[in-house]
């Protein structure tokens, strides 16, 4: 490490969330530091924005789904605060009310969205933009129709009505505390998990995290801070239209989200600081606004997924690990240490449980990819299972672990039957898996990448985490330690802060293993983990699988290599075109006679090159069940 | 009767519009939000043609393909093909294509509703009960023929296949040695070429109206998404349920009612089939 990155190393351990906090309260009382009146209404309108599209980052930028509803949300809201102000309430009784009616159209609208990914919730959250005038026109007793809401009092709090200073205050106030919030959630390990599922649905269910939920949280939570600024709209002009509430507003807070960064808590200040003071603020800009909003969206989705935020991120990443020379974390970051003899002391010994699978079936439309398997494996025990490409060994790891319904046959954990079972549901129960292209969520570090994998089983609440509550910052410790346990075991302490995704192929499969050890999985399913590896990595994998399943836990081990499998297994069982061809102790195995012809009778080479041309058919369903970057990437080596 | 067929041939549009989107959706698995935005194109440049240039009017069915296939062509080039397998990365940049467009049209044409001529066929006929246009009949009778044509055009030819096939999983069909690249650039042209060169005949029914587009992008996503993804005869009978329900709901209910009920039926669909009517739903993938 160099002098320059040993400092932004440091600076990163100083509260820097002061400077931001700092200068916001600097900008709460710049009124009486001698502000320009005129730049009050502006900067109110920018902590308004603010907060609409800080809901928009958090479910778009975190919760990974587009949605154009916020001004519908927004919308509904300042009426609601209206109309309230009208009949003679005060700010926090609008404040809440608004807050609830958000957050009702925020869970209604993302229903749509988390069944159905992609522009599900894109398209029934636009249309509720357009419902807009037609909404407000059909409740014209109240909202006053397409002429407008007149006579909304100005803010008041508990019966006292704010000067325009005080009101400036309390608005800029609302958004210091939403950002506050927001950014407290978004580090903590419920910001994390957004991360995870927006990034891999697959992977954050295989981790016990409910997607469905999970989503459907991060849609209401965007919704609140659409509340909060509806309220304090209807405010700022004493008068609400349907022409406030337009396509076109819906459009530039993507484009505010987007430019300012949608995977960032302060990028929605940038983006509506832009928004507000840039193109609206010149006259002769208006009528280019559209086309401006229009190339910041297609700008800012090609160029620079994270905005402004993620190019400062991206800068600062760079600093941070400058050095010239080679890093010792390129270099050794692959070398798996063996464990310590004393491992199985660091860490507490796991209670496995068997899984049977009996009689398992599974089609894809005519191909069988697996055909009557049956299969027990015991806790503290590696179960082997090797095949050729299509011969259905991941196909079985997906129906295992819920991605899949069997078509027909049983499995079982403990007793208990599977099968039907939800994937985030299988993860709870104890099953913990890998996968054949390490799933590394980006700009996580390898310990909040193990935090990933305790998220569901240690569950703390929002609340607590917004707060940050003795519960939260305990759960936080634990995280830590138990990450650093499990590090020491694999021999990997010096990649505890390193980003996760950034590390070579082989680094990243012992962080996968990593994760899914942190669960303290009663079941392990380990999808090809040596593909890639090099001799002497494959040497450190054995050893570790062999000491994890020493700990107690049940490995299921999915394979090409033949002799690795054949090294650490207790139990080999074959798979080919879906029939188990033989099952035994690894000599039983090496000896057995339909093995030996599809295995060992031929020179490897040809055998590798032959099978990829023999059964077609069946590999189109590998390329259906795994994704194809997989095939690619494992090339002839362990086929 | 009449309120029937208002329906009716309200949903050809949207059903010329959601077949241009199901072009897009089997090629490349994309969902182009921009689409409708080329029909009106396609109206601004008969526009153009007839008023500006003085040219007869079928000139500018041409002349609009040829524009409409060129910025659809642009389109993938700039906010398309950059995404590479970003996933959904497309709903933000087509957003944004179609923002860029409809503001392009509103600096070059102004916000007012222009006249768009007709082929001399906006003569009015007895039909059905009612009195229509023959200029509706040809809408619904090309809304027809597009989507029985592309039916059996991507089920019983080589590259209709393969666009099937690409739509499914465009990797393994680029490994199969389907031109992915080329087929995605040949369905936004030729979206956009044919949604161009129906601007010309659409127009005289709607005027050419910047914000157009906008409104037309939802009720033809909502025909989508009864009909199914990837459906061309499923999006034609979506676009009628579409039509006819709005037509239906806007006279009997009150014109606020017209985007209420749509939502109603999208929700709906969304909620119990949210694979549409004859779409296929897709195995989960690790």
């Amino acid at each position: 490490m160099t002098t320059i990155s040993r400092l932004a190393v440091a600076l990163e351990r100083k509260p820097l969330w002061l400077i931001p906090l700092a200068l916001g309260l600097l900008l709460m009382f710049a009124p009486y530091l001698g502000m320009d009146p005129s730049w009050t209404r502006q900067f109110m309108l920018i902590a308004i924005f603010t907060l609409v599209v800080s809901g928009v980052n958090l479910s778009f930028g975190y919760a990974g789904e587009l949605s154009l509803g916020q001004v519908a949300i927004y919308a509904a809201s300042a009426y609601t605060a209206g109309i309230l102000s009208i009949h003679g309430h005060g700010l926090v009784v609008e404040m809440a009310a608004a807050v609830a009616v958000a957050a009702v159209l925020g869970f209604a609208s993302g229903i749509p969205g988390a069944r159905l990914a992609g522009w599900g919730l894109a398209m029934s959250s636009f249309f509720l933009v357009i419902m807009v005038p037609d909404v407000v026109a059909l409740l014209g007793e109240w909202t006053g129709g397409y002429s407008g809401l007149a006579g909304i009092m100005p803010a008041t709090v508990f019966g006292r009505m704010l000067e325009p200073n005080e009101f400036y205050m309390v608005v800029i106030a609302t958004m210091l505390v939403w950002v506050a919030i927001v950014r407290n959630l978004v580090t903590s390990r419920h910001g994390k998990a957004l991360q995870v599922l927006r990034q891999s649905p697959v992977l954050a269910s295989s981790l016990g995290i409910n997607v469905y939920r999970t989503k459907m949280t991060a849609y209401v939570l965007g919704a609140i801070p659409a509340g909060l600024a509806g309220a304090l709209f209807a405010h700022v002009d004493l008068y609400l239209a349907p022409e406030s509430f337009t396509f076109q507003l819906a459009i530039a807070f993507i484009a505010a989200s987007v430019l300012g960064g949608s995977e960032s808590v302060y990028g929605a200040f940038i983006g509506a600081f832009l928004l507000q003071v840039g193109p609206m603020q010149t006259a002769g800009f208006a009528e280019y606004a559209l086309v401006a909003y229009g190339a910041f969206l297609i700008i800012g989705g090609v160029l620079l997924p994270g905005g402004a935020a993620g190019l400062a991120r991206s800068i600062w990443a760079r600093i941070r690990s400058y050095d010239p020379g080679p890093t010792d974390t390129q270099t050794s970051g692959v070398s798996v240490q063996p464990p310590a003899a004393n491992a199985s002391l660091d860490i507490d010994p796991i209670v496995g449980k068997s899984l049977r699978v009996s009689g398992l079936v599974r089609t894809f439309g005519g191909v069988r990819a697996l055909d009557d398997v049956t299969i027990t494996a015991e806790p503290g025990r590696v179960t082997g299972l090797i095949g050729g490409n299509g011969s259905g060994k991941t196909t079985m790891l997906n129906i295992v672990s819920g991605f899949y319904r069997p078509t027909s046959g049983a499995i079982e954990l403990d007793g208990r039957p599977l099968g039907r079972t939800s994937p985030h549901k299988v993860a709870r129960l104890g099953v913990a898996r890998t996968f054949q292209t390490p799933l590394i969520p980006r700009n996580l570090t390898t310990l909040e990448v193990l935090s990933t994998a305790r998220y569901a089983r240690h569950y703390s609440s929002l609340l607590s985490a917004v707060l940050r509550l003795p519960g939260y910052r305990r759960q936080a410790r634990k995280d830590r330690e138990r990450g650093m346990t499990v590090l020491r075991v694999l021999g990997i302490t010096h990649l505890a802060d390193v980003q996760a995704d950034s590390l070579p192929l082989g680094s990243r499969r012992v962080v996968e293993m990593a994760r899914a050890l942190v669960a303290e999985p009663a079941v392990l399913l380990l999808d090809e983990p040596a593909s890639g590896l090099d001799g002497e990595e494959v040497e450190g994998l054995a050893r570790v699988v062999r000491s994890i399943a020493e700990l107690g836990t049940t490995v299921i081990l999915v394979e090409h290599n033949f002799e690795l499998i054949c090294r650490v297994s207790d139990q080999v069982h074959v798979l080919e075109f879906g029939k188990l061809i033989a099952s035994g102790t690894p000599e039983h195995i090496q000896d057995d006679p339909a093995v030996q012809r599809s295995y060992l009778g031929e020179d490897l080479e040809a055998a590798q090159e032959t099978s990829s041309d023999e059964e077609p058919a069946l590999e189109l369903v590998e390329a259906g069940t795994a994704p194809n970057a997989w095939d690619a990437e494992k090339g002839p080596a362990n086929a | 009767m009449l309120t029937l067929w208002f329906g009716i041939s309200a949903g050809a549009v949207f059903a010329l519009i959601a077949i241009g989107f199901n072009i897009v959706y089997i090629a490349s698995g994309k969902l182009n939000f921009a689409q409708p935005e080329f029909l009106v194109l396609g109206m601004f440049v008969s526009y153009m043609v007839t008023s500006s240039l003085d040219w007869p009017v079928l000139a500018s069915i041409p002349i609009a393909l040829v524009i409409g296939a060129a910025i659809g062509v642009l389109e993938e080039r700039i906010a398309i093909r950059p995404l590479r397998a970003r996933a959904h990365g497309e709903l933000v940049t087509t957003l944004g294509w179609s923002v860029v467009m409809a503001g392009t049209f509103m600096l070059i044409w102004g916000p007012e509703p222009l006249t768009v001529t007709g082929f001399g066929s906006d003569r009015m006929i007895d039909f059905a009960g009612g009195r229509t246009s023959i200029n509706s009949i040809v809408i619904v009778v090309l809304a027809i023929v597009a989507a029985v044509g592309l039916h059996y055009w991507t089920r019983s030819t080589i590259s209709g296949l393969a666009n099937l096939a690409t739509a499914e999983d465009a990797e393994a069909a680029q490994l199969r040695g389907i031109n992915v690249r080329g087929l995605t650039i040949m369905a936004f042209a030729s979206a956009g070429g044919l949604l161009g060169a129906l601007g010309p005949i659409v127009g005289p029914k709607t005027y050419a109206i910047a914000t157009l587009g906008a409104l037309l992008v939802m009720p033809a996503f909502v025909s989508m998404a009864i009909g199914g993804y990837g459906s061309f005869i499923g999006v034609l009978l979506g676009a009628l349920v579409v039509g006819v329900a709005q037509s239906f709901s806007g006279r009997y209910l009150g014109a606020q009612y017209a985007n209420l009920s749509l939502f109603v039926i999208l929700m709906a669909v969304l909620l119990l089939r949210p694979q549409g009517l004859f779409g296929m739903r897709a195995e989960r993938t690790v």
